[in-house]
């Protein structure tokens, strides 16, 4: 028995060492850790982190940004654009290098498929083509394409950077039960096919999904730009922070996506690895319901106002390593947003003056609910504490129910929720993301119950103006005095901006963060 | 008792037993606090009414309660546990993605388990208060009382990173491409391509996890086979074999072991239930997709569908497990023939 069992030992432990060994291969592999969060790779579908970073490989859009910011618009498919004297019609040619995976040239057809498609499947991302948006999109010829808007709307262009706008194959799609018919949400059954691979003109093409495991994508030999230098781009669903960290340090992965602050602080000093930090998009902010019967006593503007002064900025920054306080909602990537030095700053006597001209002397009673949520490596139960203290300071007693998501979700968006701790990041990278928050924008409105006809019309009137100004410096200084209202005034108290940051083998080369894509895998590469 | 008299008296236990989780798991995954269409539709289409009857008439959810129960049931019966919102694919083929990666944890953990689990219980009877005893009994007591993620994260952080001893998380290298799909089992599967590479890297990365799965199961096993060993060994037909003159080593193993089994084999069957479904914590941890990581993704995306078709399958699971435990009770335990 023994002498059988030695002999057996040893070619398990021969295995195991090969097995050790196996990583060397020819072709060039990127290897990304990253919690998924997706259902669907279809850019009809799709709309989160995940898909932004695998749509930004696989397709192109009519327009782009920067590699590394949202500075200025780009052409991408289209090679050139005007816009009509009212300014509510856009019209773009289409260059002639790109083509699709299967070897099809990009036309005006593909372009109308896949943003009426967008529109009518009627999906999460499906509202940036909504017809509240776009009233209608035509091929005027084989390369040209037309857009008309509904009003003038000068954040259009920076709308169509993002991924959602994909422009897809539209007989490929169409073949495989894509449909841009208006009953296409429920006819259209395109998104089985679409996620698992991409019909479109990217430098890589979507080669499998496994959901909640990996996404694997490989290059695509016709790309119609420079050719990227990674063969294939595994992105592994490492959902665990601490996992990602452990296969960054070990080299089974080659970027981390999902490290939390500390873990990032931990990895200064490692010459094996790299860092990206950066400003980061999401908005932590307390939201108080406008309507008296839902948000009580944090109905009242003059408590919301006390609730601004009461929140002990300085203290989110400290806690969070490279965090800042924003100025407002508006995200404070974007070019005219609010920065730190014009933030709110901490003024206790002046929220306890406040809190008793508005009639509570000492103090009240409130719940605050908020997700029982990590975002993006921000624990929120760390801040809801941090909060309760803040306003306990100022007389204001918080009993804190952090809930599940997606229940806790349930109350925000249906607007039921009084007093509530949420994260925002900008859906479009323009200073028109904030009217969102102003007196009926959609989360004030929806959210907040915090309606336009709560606030003096002639605020309404300059959020008007704002909306339609397309002089650069006039509409600098609409979105500056629409600011400085939300800081007077309204139902959301924004406290913090969490940095960005990245973890990545130090051999690789070109990271870039992304706020609308996250990252763009086809400008890295391995020094060798 | 005849064999087969006691397998047809203990299945029929079984069809109640199945009934009765089908309803809790219906009922546990319609009590739920939030409603499904907002945690699965688009707010867009949440504002558009015909979306949302579409959406309540597809998934059933215009129905009374009891009528979508026994929809539930009688499609269960044709082997459908229906289709899930999230990944829009029949539960049974995502449950036949997840579960083999499970399976196959759950098997290595329970098998390092038993075999830490005996030796260790065996010795310390044995040698009872000596320091093999104390040192095997320290043993027990990490193996019960750690944390199992606070075992795999140290044993990342030590064992992987710093020394590199073992592979880390992912059932292979990440850069490996899986085996041909046979069974799901990634060592049966590489083993049947003749993929001896990938066999061994798949061998490599089940090392730590079961290691920290099975230490857990070891620990208890060690207890109960100690406690039931000393308890056997103290009898009288014990020291009448020894009085006869039988060898220490048979008399512990053949018989004083095997009829300190019997408690020992029902721990096994909750323990290996247990790995089966139990182990999230360690799925997460380790990035490895198993069926834990599924129900967790089901549970907190309201995806009834499918929080009921995996509700079922764990119990499911349960049950089979403890039929065979009892099976298994018929060859430990003389009595149960006699009676």
């Amino acid at each position: 028995m023994q002498k059988r069992l030695l002999p057996f030992l040893a070619a398990v432990l021969v295995l195991l060492l090969i097995g050790g060994g196996l990583a060397a291969q020819d072709e060039k592999v990127l290897v990304i850790g990253h919690a998924e969060q997706t259902d669907s790779y279809d850019p009809a579908h799709g709309y989160t982190p995940t898909t932004g970073m695998v749509h930004r490989a696989t397709y192109d859009t009519l327009v782009t940004f920067p590699d590394g910011d949202a500075s200025e618009i780009l052409p991408s498919l289209a090679t050139d654009w005007t816009v009509s004297e009212d300014g509510t019609v856009y019209t773009f040619t289409l260059g002639d290098e790109a083509v699709f995976t299967n070897g099809d040239p990009v036309t005006a057809e593909d372009v109308v498929f896949s943003v009426n498609r967008l529109q009518n499947v009627q999906s999460n991302p499906g509202f940036l083509a909504g017809e509240d948006r776009i009233v209608s999109v035509e091929a005027i010829d084989e390369k040209t394409v037309a857009f008309t808007l509904p009003d003038v709307r000068p954040s259009f262009l920076t709308e169509l950077t993002n991924t959602a706008f994909s422009i897809t194959n539209a007989d490929v799609v169409q073949a495989n039960g894509g449909t841009d018919a208006d009953d296409a949400a429920s006819t259209d059954t395109a998104r089985d096919y679409l996620d698992q691979t991409s019909e479109g003109t990217g430098p890589y093409i979507l080669e499998s999904w496994a959901p909640q495991d990996e996404t694997v994508l490989v290059r695509n030999q016709d790309y119609w730009g420079e050719a990227p230098y990674f063969d294939r781009v595994i992105i592994v669903n490492i959902p665990e922070a601490a996992t990602q960290k452990a296969a960054l340090e070990s080299g089974q992965i080659d970027i981390a996506l999902d490290l939390t602050p500390d873990q990032i602080a931990e990895m200064e000093g490692n010459a094996d690895l790299g860092i990206f930090s950066g400003p980061g998009q999401w908005t932590h902010f307390l939201l108080m319901n406008a309507d008296p019967e839902i948000g009580g006593p944090v109905s009242d503007p003059t408590v919301q106002l006390a609730i601004r002064y009461a929140l002990d900025y300085e203290g989110y920054r400290e806690l969070w390593a490279g965090s800042v306080t924003p100025g407002t909602n508006m995200a404070y990537i974007l070019a005219g947003a609010f920065q730190q030095d014009q933030a709110f700053t901490r003024d206790l006597d002046m929220a306890r003056q406040l809190l008793a001209d508005a009639g509570y002397p000492d103090g009240f009673d409130i719940t605050l609910e908020y997700p029982d949520y990590t975002a993006f490596g921000v624990n929120m139960n760390t801040n809801a504490q941090k909060i309760q203290a803040d306003l306990a300071e100022a007389g204001i007693n918080v009993t804190l129910s952090p809930g599940e998501l997606q229940v806790a979700l349930e109350a925000y968006r249906t607007g039921q929720e009084g007093f509530g701790y949420w994260f925002w990041g900008p859906d479009i990278l323009d200073p028109v993301d904030v009217l969102s928050f102003v007196p009926g924008g959609k989360v004030a409105a929806e959210r907040a119950n915090w309606t336009a006809e709560m606030v003096d019309p002639a605020v309404i009137e300059l959020i008007e103006q704002a909306k339609v100004a397309t002089d650069a410096e006039e509409r600098l200084d609409l979105f500056n005095q629409v600011q400085e209202f939300l800081q007077q005034n309204g139902a959301f108290a924004p406290f913090n901006v969490p940095a960005t940051q990245r973890a990545y083998r130090a051999d690789i080369e070109g990271y870039v963060w992304h706020p609308s894509w996250e990252l763009d895998v086809a400008l890295l590469s391995r020094a060798e | 008792m005849s064999l087969q008299i006691y397998i047809i008296r203990r299945f029929l236990f079984v069809i109640p037993l199945l009934l009765g989780i089908t309803v809790v798991s219906f009922l546990i995954a319609n009590a739920v606090p939030a409603d499904p269409i907002n945690a699965n539709l688009p707010q867009n289409a949440l504002n558009d009414e015909n979306l949302v009857r579409a959406f309540r008439e597809k998934w059933g959810l215009d129905k009374p309660l009891i009528e979508q129960y026994f929809t539930y049931l009688g499609n269960l019966l044709r082997g459908d546990l229906g289709v899930s919102i999230k990944t829009r694919q029949p539960i049974v083929e995502d449950i036949q993605q997840f579960l083999p990666a499970t399976i196959e944890l759950a098997t290595v953990s329970i098998v390092l388990g038993l075999a830490m689990g005996i030796g260790v219980g065996v010795i310390s009877a044995v040698w009872k208060n000596s320091i093999a005893d104390y040192v095997a009994r320290i043993f027990v007591v990490i193996g019960v009382s750690f944390p199992v993620f606070v075992l795999a994260l140290i044993g990342l952080t030590v064992l992987h990173v710093q020394l590199g001893l073992v592979a880390g998380p992912g059932r292979l290298d990440f850069i490996v491409r899986d085996p041909p799909h046979v069974t799901g089992l990634f060592t049966v599967d590489s083993a049947l391509a003749g993929q001896w590479d990938k066999f061994g890297n798949a061998v490599s990365h089940l090392v730590l996890p079961s290691l920290i799965l099975g230490s857990y199961v070891a620990g208890i096993i060690a207890r109960i086979t100690r406690s039931s060993l000393l308890e056997v060994l103290g009898m009288d037909y014990i020291r009448t074999a020894r009085s006869k003159g039988v060898r220490e080593r048979w008399v512990i193993v053949r018989h004083a072991l095997s009829n300190a089994m019997i408690p020992v084999v029902t721990v096994i069957g909750i323990s290996y239930g247990n790995l089966l479904v139990g182990s999230v914590l360690i799925e997460s941890i380790f990035a490895w997709p198993g069926i834990g990581r599924y129900a967790f993704r089901a549970s907190t995306s309201q995806d009834f569908p499918a929080i009921m078709g995996v509700s079922f399958l764990i119990a499911f699971i349960y049950v089979v497990v403890n039929f065979i435990v009892d099976i298994l009770y018929y060859f430990l335990d003389p009595r149960i023939r006699v009676a």
